[in-house]
């Protein structure tokens, strides 16, 4: 055992100082290296990997030339992702809004809050792809809800694979407002009730709490979580595949059949479809954060 | 005998004095509803309950339905048959390359994202604010764009396809652990390390002793959540994996797609949502138990 044992965490990080111990930041920098290293590869590997297929520069077979072909489809192009980001909002919406309830009634805290606590830590755990599988069974027109019922498979709308994209939807809304009533209850659960009973104790009535207490002081992390959701939504491939309708097809659905056709062409039609998606995914995201900014800028 | 009659009066008179109210003072926390709001709290709390727990309906109808055909609201005979069906095709070794996938993926993630954690918590990581936008960036990163683009890379690379899985789902996984501890890291006191330094404690010491135990349940959630994101994937195993590795997801996939499989796609769907559910049991209930705890 060292005689006289080093102390070095007492340097503040607003008073640096002539003393501040380079060694600090290289442990730090190594600390760190562990989950940057594959996160740069895969991230950084995996997106630029992307664009040099959809440009043109990666083929499997022959010479390297830019050329911007992958993008020339662009009804279709503009269909799929009008599609995708169609599915997104409305089941990111419908999440938002169910999440938010729900993470009211688990920080209520009584019984009823405490099996809705345990239901939708249920759902979080449950594999997108599990989902879809389920209600599958739930909603097509031979399923459990049509049983229950007892509406005939003819007179059954078509929830599943039809043009309004219900299940698929239903699906991520299900999925995705569990995740968000968690995100929420967990940022915010021990803060809110003291906050609630302070305004209930000066007078604020039910309505005006939930929409001046309980509303704004979610709503940073009801956006964090929702912006997740969507970004999510919009790259997901398992429950668009095996709930959605053959026709048309959302981004991701296009890209993984193109991926998986013989045709050489299609790589980089199917790169293009991912770069497409990247974007989509940065702007909304990008726009996400600049409206937390002005949120913490308003407090 | 004295003793215990004393102890029923205190009982009681501690319970007159909490039923002993003020005029107008109806003796539950204002906050609480009552009247047609509680109705109104009641209902939306059976809706919302029901809206979390139907899903999970046809799995437990399906799995042990022998024959249910169309019309009848409930199977007509129950029975193993699924079990039977999920079983021939495969469901075991899935079930083991799943569990086996997911361990590994927490096994490495949880470790990385602490240390990781630990040094976006102490200033003085040089760009640790660009570090910290790259380590979350796989969570808002379309998983298909950057797999069509990796797995060329990986192919280029002669990366075994078992390999190239449990890299990207540890990238996936690493913003999930690096965040969740970074939220324990916050409320964590250096004090305890520093302590123990002082009184002579080596720095490995320090940290297995004193530093470990303190962050258990913290490292216990987050191994739950890096473990979830290999447990459930299906892209990166069926792409990168590109055959290599059957898991769970994958047989339910294919089970899926086919007709007439309805039990043994419930019955493989029930077997992937109940080791969650365990572990989820398992970790809240550590965090309960856990004397050292933080916050």
């Amino acid at each position: 055992m060292t005689a006289v044992p080093t102390v070095t965490t007492v340097t503040t990080p607003l008073a640096p100082g002539p003393a501040r111990p380079r060694r600090r930041q290289l442990r730090a920098a190594l600390l760190v290296l562990p989950a940057v290293i594959p996160v740069a590869i895969v991230v950084i590997g995996g997106v630029g990997a992307t664009l040099l297929q959809s440009l043109g520069l990666m083929p499997l077979v022959g010479a390297a030339e830019l050329s911007t072909a992958a993008f020339d489809d662009t009804d279709e192009l503009l269909t799929s992702a009008l599609l995708s980001l169609s599915i997104a909002v409305v089941s990111t919406a419908i999440a938002a809004v169910v999440g938010f309830f729900t993470a009211v009634l688990i920080i209520s805290g009584n019984w009823g809050g405490r099996i809705v606590t345990v239901l939708s830590a249920a759902a979080v755990t449950v594999p997108h792809l599990v989902g879809a599988a389920t209600v599958g069974l739930l909603l097509s027109d031979s399923g459990v809800l049509a049983r229950l019922f007892g509406i005939s498979p003819d007179a059954w709308p078509a929830l599943v694979a039809g043009p309004t994209w219900f299940a698929v939807i239903a699906e991520y809304a299900w999925k995705e407002s569990a995740f968000i009533a968690l995100i929420i209850v967990g940022t915010l659960a021990t803060r809110i009730t003291s906050y609630d009973e302070a305004a209930a104790v000066l007078g604020a009535h039910r309505s005006a709490r939930l929409r001046l207490v309980l509303f704004p002081l979610a709503a940073p992390s009801l956006l964090v979580a929702s912006a997740i959701a969507f970004a999510y939504t919009l790259g997901s491939y398992e429950v668009a595949w095996m709930l959605g309708a053959t026709y048309p097809e959302p981004l991701s659905v296009m890209a993984l059949r193109l991926f998986n056709t013989a045709s050489l062409t299609a790589r980089p039609e199917a790169a293009a479809i991912g770069v497409i998606t990247v974007v989509l995914t940065a702007a909304v995201v990008g726009a996400a954060m600049l409206g937390l900014r002005r949120m913490r800028a308003w407090r | 005998m004295t003793l215990s009659t004393s102890n029923v009066d205190m009982e009681r008179a501690q319970r007159e004095q909490r039923e002993r109210r003020m005029p107008g003072d109806a003796g539950r926390p204002l906050s609480q509803s009552r009247g047609v709001m509680r109705t109104a709290r009641i209902v939306s709390t059976v809706l919302v309950a029901l809206w979390f727990a139907l899903p999970f309906l046809p799995l437990v109808l399906w799995s042990f339905a022998n024959s249910w055909s169309a019309p009848d609201v409930l199977p007509m005979s129950v029975g193993t048959d699924g079990l039977t069906a999920a079983i021939a095709n495969g469901a075991v070794a899935a079930f083991g390359d799943s569990l086996l996938l997911s361990l590994i993926v927490a096994a490495i993630a949880t470790p990385v994202g602490a240390m990781a954690a630990r040094a976006l918590s102490r200033h003085g990581l040089p760009f640790g604010r660009l570090v910290s936008v790259l380590l979350f960036s796989p969570v808002l990163l379309p998983p298909f764009a950057a797999v069509l683009g990796i797995n060329v890379v990986l192919l280029r690379a002669w990366v075994p396809p078992e390999i190239g899985v449990i890299l990207v789902l540890v990238v996936v996984a690493i913003p999930y652990t690096t965040f969740s501890m970074l939220v324990a890291y916050a409320a964590y006191d250096d004090g305890f390390d520093e302590a123990a330094r002082t009184l002579g404690a080596t720095s490995r010491f320090a940290l297995w002793r004193i530093h470990l135990p303190l962050i258990a349940p913290a490292l216990a959630r987050s191994a739950f959540l890096a473990f979830l994101v290999g447990w459930s994937d299906y892209l990166v195993t069926l792409v990168v994996g590109g055959g290599q590795l059957v898991t769970l997801p994958l047989i339910i996939a294919s089970s899926a797609s086919g007709i007439g499989n309805e039990s043994s796609v419930a019955v493989l769907s029930l077997s992937a949502v109940i080791p969650p559910l365990i572990l989820l049991g398992l970790v809240s209930r550590a965090r309960n138990l856990n004397p050292g705890r933080q916050s």
